[in-house]
């Protein structure tokens, strides 16, 4: 599973800040707007690509 | 993935904005009156209740009887 | 404390033992009821996709996953992916400025988003607070779709912020009993609230002329 990568072996999840809050909500938004022009493929799949 | 397996419900409602503004605005407004109305009420409710304990105060031992 | 706990088992562990409390006292890890809880942690949802999130993780899955509000639903009483969200905000316990994000910024954006963190504002924050973070929001009409075990219906962020305002029970989830504005307005705690509709009384009088007929062309 790629989540357990991510939080390697100690199990726990780095927080985040107010401002990265901001930016993940800028770049959710962005995408989402990219792909009402786009419409190819659906947010859920190019969430997961970018965290990879 | 059976957290979004009932999406296509018959019983589905549209939750799309902006559809008709105006109508949709109308219909907050009249929501919005009702709250006020109901705010106030408790307004006036909680003064009265008020009133009467301070008129209650004013009596005498006698008279509370 | 830089990290979370990737799952929930040390914050279902410190049940009553001496947790962090939320601001209004309360114990995050028991705001929701048992069998609630229970269900949350046993369905697929808060297994797939609420596992190792921090606060800016929340943002996705609400936008991608979070379709409708809710508790739980439907004849299985299955718990909705915005009650799961709810419950790992609970876990996580987001500072004020993060929620001002959800409900500010993101709010504006995602109507769930701004959803979610009234929500768990109610249940989590002093009552002042509660009322002053979440009713600039009875001016939102934004549409939600609700579903209970009854079904699917419409609200919206208005009705749904005055539905924590005002009631004791909101999706699956009895509330803690919060004063009343009046009574917070009494100890000067709360500003009396200006309606976006302007002077209780012009209002009164402009609706008694629209009933005349005189409309609004005076």
């Amino acid at each position: 599973m790629q989540h357990l990568r991510a939080i390697g072996q100690t199990g726990e999840v780095q927080r985040a800040t107010a401002s990265e809050v901001r930016e993940r909500i800028e770049r959710v938004w962005e995408a989402l707007e990219e792909e009402r022009q786009q419409d190819v493929k659906s947010l859920g799949e190019r969430l997961k690509v970018r965290q990879v | 993935r059976n957290w979004d397996d009932e999406e296509d419900d018959v019983d589905d409602v549209d939750d799309t904005d902006d559809l008709d503004p105006e109508s949709e605005y109308a219909a907050w407004k009249l929501r919005e009156l009702r709250r006020i109305k109901r705010e106030r009420e408790a307004i006036e409710g909680r003064e009265k209740e008020l009133e009467e304990i301070e008129r209650r105060k004013g009596l005498t031992e006698e008279e509370r009887k | 404390m830089a990290n979370h706990r990737a799952d929930e088992k040390r914050f279902l562990d410190e049940r009553g033992s001496g947790g962090p409390l939320a601001p209004n006292g309360l114990n995050p890890a028991t705001i929701m009821e048992k069998p609630v809880r229970e269900r949350i942690i046993d369905c697929y949802f808060w297994k797939d996709q609420c596992f190792a999130l921090n606060e800016a993780d929340i943002v996705d899955r609400v936008v991608v996953h979070v379709k409708f509000i809710g508790g739980t639903y439907g004849d299985a009483q299955r718990p909705s992916p915005f009650l799961c969200l709810a419950f790992k905000l609970l876990q996580l316990g987001p500072s004020d400025d993060i929620l001002r994000e959800y409900l500010d910024f993101g709010g504006e954006k995602f109507k769930y988003l701004r959803a979610l963190a009234c929500f768990y504002i109610r249940l989590t924050r002093q009552a002042k607070n509660v009322y002053n973070l979440l009713e600039p929001y009875l001016e939102d009409r934004r549409k939600l779709k609700r579903k209970t075990r009854m079904g699917t219906a419409l609200t919206f962020i208005d009705q749904f912020v005055d539905d924590l305002l005002t009631k004791e029970r909101v999706c699956a989830t009895t509330l803690w009993k919060m004063p009343k504005r009046e009574i917070l307005e009494d100890l000067e705690v709360l500003e009396p609230r200006i309606s976006p509709l302007g002077d209780i009384e012009d209002l009164l009088e402009s609706d008694v002329e629209e009933m005349d007929g005189k409309g609004r062309d005076k």
